[in-house]
């Protein structure tokens, strides 16, 4: 995989742009509801973590499928889905430990982040940088790590 | 209309009496005249309350109203208008709120909920995708209103919910209602329409959606005003300090309402409630749906009696009623809003008629006895319990619960202690310290002394000497400010006279009364940033691209004229008198910091105003000519 939506959970201040500008690129609609960016608001403790898909290497929603609607771009690494044949059973969305597969009850499938084929709506309008779009690199594998410690302290 | 409007397209009226509700489907035109948020309200409260009656009362109306852009990419688009007769005032209640109430709410169909009548028994509505549920909320009378928002969110997931804590049903009337956790309608006793109503909370949650009309318009103007707001001034010490910027620069000029009113400052105020003291105790932001700036803060008491505290906090409002109108410590200021928040009551109002029963305790017309122990500025605990008393209504809170003008009444010369305009207590800003259009905006304010209807664009919290017989204010600021200023060209000279470095309280005041009346229209957030370069051309540009209905800058400038317009009419329908648009005699009497305001004088001021907004000079009553303009002759006042 070339980049991937790191999320710095710390930087988010629970603002939602993501998720109305994300419901708006895949179904034409300000939605929070359809977004495939969800934002975990712990409100009493201050704490706003968004989660979305973490393009797994060995993904437990590819696992959970009984329909193989889900697999891995061999080239991009993005995981993908043939929705026209997910039956909506939401396995998936039980077997990911991020929760963030989304069920899109216009279509009555589920569906994930795509990163929008490289040019990720959610990080261009993310205003505090709690979203950015890196390469998968020492770099990346650093701010992962800052932030495992992070949420284990928390 | 169609569904590609940006608008959810609908109103519910509820019934509370008859648990039955109707749904009217907006139309243009309405559209357009009252645009969204204060207009619909503005309309509601007008065409539905019935002249005279006891706001607590069932034929009291209380309307929710989300801004028109609420819940899409327009920065800071997310807040939501809640209005009634006011239980305080007598006169247009209104309070204005962010977060994501508003998001829910379009989502789940709705630009407007209308509640009427009075329900048997304790309830709670649930609004979700078009349908509404009658629920009992036996179980949630008496909680606070955290509790109950807590109750609410983990029984409905992924909902928003307006709660009443102890303070609405007890009737205080400056009960708050809360918007969630962090954030309230807090001003004119929304929370006490909402008590009478046995209306305990509000659920709303949706999946609808929310169509904008053109797309690529409309996120082409939400990325433009985006970077208007950034390349504000004003933007990084918002970012950074959020409101807690007004706290020191108004200590500075003795504007600051210090021991309610009686100081223009505290002698320590400086070093106690300095920005620093906001980056000691905070930790994160926190946004407003769709905000770019994040203004508000994640507070921690670390040490002393409220160890472990949290919560959102660190605005200057709660901290200046607090630490500075009643001297209480920073620690006890963020006690005593959290206390207010569950109680659900309003902060500046519980801490204006506290203030006055200090006062009045000092002054030996209150004794010891009345209350049952001794209060004073300063005294942390005993202010606490007064609140308490208050918002339970026990012994002497029974009384003050009725807020100051009411209240005073039962204490001999109890009115030289009551700071209100209108029945509304007055927040920090003290005008001998700094006349300013902010200041005048206390005077003019529709719903009576409050600072948050009327301020300069580009407000620039500088001492001002007052030569100018209290009709100007300092501009201070160089050319590029003036410029980038959104207002009509041939208005700009004469509220800003450049060469003299002055600003025409008079004509601004009428200006940013208007604009804010826009921003609570569309849903914007009227922080300093972006009132400084968001105004009527930005907006009907978004406004356009989002619902498809043409509309002007003028267009828009005139909806928010006539929203006003039909406030005042509200008011006067109600009987408001020329004479009630005067500060407390204190102002006038005494000195802070060596000054006080001339009476003489602040009339020209005010007459200056009238004229600015078509209205007769002497009585401030709109001119038939006006409301011919503005298309409300056909109105009652």
């Amino acid at each position: 995989m070339n980049k991937q939506i790191m999320i710095d959970a710390a930087k988010c201040t629970g603002c939602g742009l993501c998720q109305v500008l994300c419901s708006l690129s895949k179904s034409h609609q300000f939605n929070p509801s359809l977004a495939r960016i969800k934002i975990w608001r712990e409100e009493t403790r201050g704490v706003f973590i968004p989660l979305t898909c973490q393009q797994c290497v060995n993904p437990p929603c590819v696992n959970a499928c009984l329909m193989n609607v889900i697999s891995k771009d061999p080239i991009t690494g993005v995981t993908v889905r043939k929705t026209e044949n997910c039956i909506g059973c939401r396995a998936c969305q039980i077997a990911c430990p991020f929760e963030a597969c989304s069920y899109d009850h216009l279509l009555n499938v589920v569906v994930n982040c795509d990163q929008c084929g490289g040019n990720p709506a959610c990080v261009n309008i993310c205003p505090f940088g709690a979203l950015q779009y890196l390469p998968v690199n020492e770099a990346l594998n650093t701010c992962r790590d800052a932030e495992a410690v992070r949420r284990a302290n928390l | 209309m169609s569904k590609s409007t940006g608008y959810a397209g609908q109103i519910l009226e509820i019934n509370l009496n008859e648990k039955i509700a109707e749904r009217k489907d907006l139309n243009k035109e309405f559209c357009m005249k009252y645009l969204g948020g204060i207009g619909f309200n503005a309309r509601i409260i007008y065409d539905g309350v019935p002249v005279g009656i006891d706001p607590l009362s069932e034929a009291n109306i209380l309307a929710f109203s989300a801004g028109t852009m609420v819940g899409a990419t327009f920065p800071t688009a997310s807040r939501t208008e809640v209005s009634a007769k006011s239980p305080l005032t007598g006169r247009f209640g209104t309070a204005n709120s962010g977060m994501f109430f508003g998001t829910q709410l379009k989502n789940a169909g709705f630009d407007s909920l209308i509640i009427k009548g009075r329900a048997d028994n304790t309830m709670y509505l649930l609004i979700e995708d078009g349908e509404v549920s009658y629920l009992d909320a036996a179980g949630l009378w008496g909680k606070d209103s955290w509790e109950t928002i807590d109750i609410l969110k983990k029984k409905y997931s992924g909902c928003e919910v307006a709660a009443i804590g102890p303070a609405g049903e007890n009737l205080v009337r400056f009960a708050s209602i809360e918007n969630g956790y962090y954030d309230a309608w807090s001003r004119t006793g929304m929370g006490a329409v909402m008590g009478s109503k046995n209306l305990k909370a509000i659920v709303v949650r949706g999946t609808l959606g929310i169509r904008p009309h053109n797309v690529e318009k409309f996120l082409d103007v939400s990325w433009k005003a985006r970077k208007l707001i950034e390349s504000s001034p004003f933007f990084v010490p918002f970012k950074s300090y959020g409101s807690m910027n007004a706290a020191m620069p108004y200590g500075k000029f003795n504007a600051l309402n210090a021991n309610n009113f009686s100081q223009g400052c505290l002698p320590d105020w400086k070093e106690d409630f300095a920005r620093s003291k906001v980056e000691e105790i905070t930790n994160g932001h926190i946004a407003c749906q769709s905000c770019i700036i994040a203004c508000a803060h994640w507070v921690e008491i670390k040490e002393g009696k409220y160890k472990g505290l949290r919560m959102k906090g660190m605005e200057v409002t709660p901290i200046a009623s607090f630490g500075s109108g009643c001297g209480m410590s920073l620690e006890a200021s963020v006690k005593a809003s959290e206390m207010h928040q569950k109680y659900g009551m309003d902060m500046v109002s519980s801490s204006g008629v506290v203030g006055m029963a200090i006062e009045l305790f000092n002054r030996g017309i209150i004794k010891t006895e009345d209350i049952g122990y001794e209060v004073a500025f300063g005294d942390d605990d005993a202010i606490l319990r007064l609140m308490d008393d208050i918002a339970y209504r026990k012994g002497l809170g029974n009384i003050l619960a009725e807020g100051t003008l009411r209240s005073a009444q039962h204490f001999e010369d109890g009115a030289a202690s009551a700071m209100h305009v209108k029945g509304l207590e007055i927040p920090m800003i003290d005008p001998r310290g700094r006349t300013s259009t902010w200041s005048l905006g206390i005077l003019t304010n529709i719903r009576g002394g409050d600072h948050l209807r009327c301020r300069n664009p580009i407000e620039n919290l500088r001492y001002n000497e007052n030569k100018y017989n209290f009709q100007k204010e300092r501009f201070g600021f160089d050319r590029p400010m003036y410029d980038a200023l959104d207002m009509p060209e041939d208005l700009k000279p004469k509220a800003i006279d450049l060469e003299n470095d002055t600003t025409d309280i008079a004509v601004m005041s009428r200006w940013s009364e208007d604009l804010i009346n826009l921003f609570n229209s569309l849903g914007i957030c009227i922080r300093p940033p972006v009132e400084h370069k968001i105004g009527p051309t930005v907006l009907a540009e978004a406004y356009t691209a989002f619902t498809g209905i043409q509309i002007t800058p003028e267009q828009l400038m005139q909806s928010a004229e006539r929203i006003w317009n039909l406030m005042k009419l509200f008011n006067l329908r109600e009987g408001e008198k020329p004479e009630d648009s005067k500060f407390p005699q204190r102002f006038y009497k005494i000195e802070v910091g060596g000054k006080k305001l001339d009476e003489v004088q602040m009339q020209e001021v005010l007459r200056q105003y009238y004229l600015e907004r078509g209205w007769d000079s002497d009585t401030g009553i709109p001119t038939e000519e006006k409301l011919r303009e503005l298309g409300l002759d056909t109105m009652q006042s």
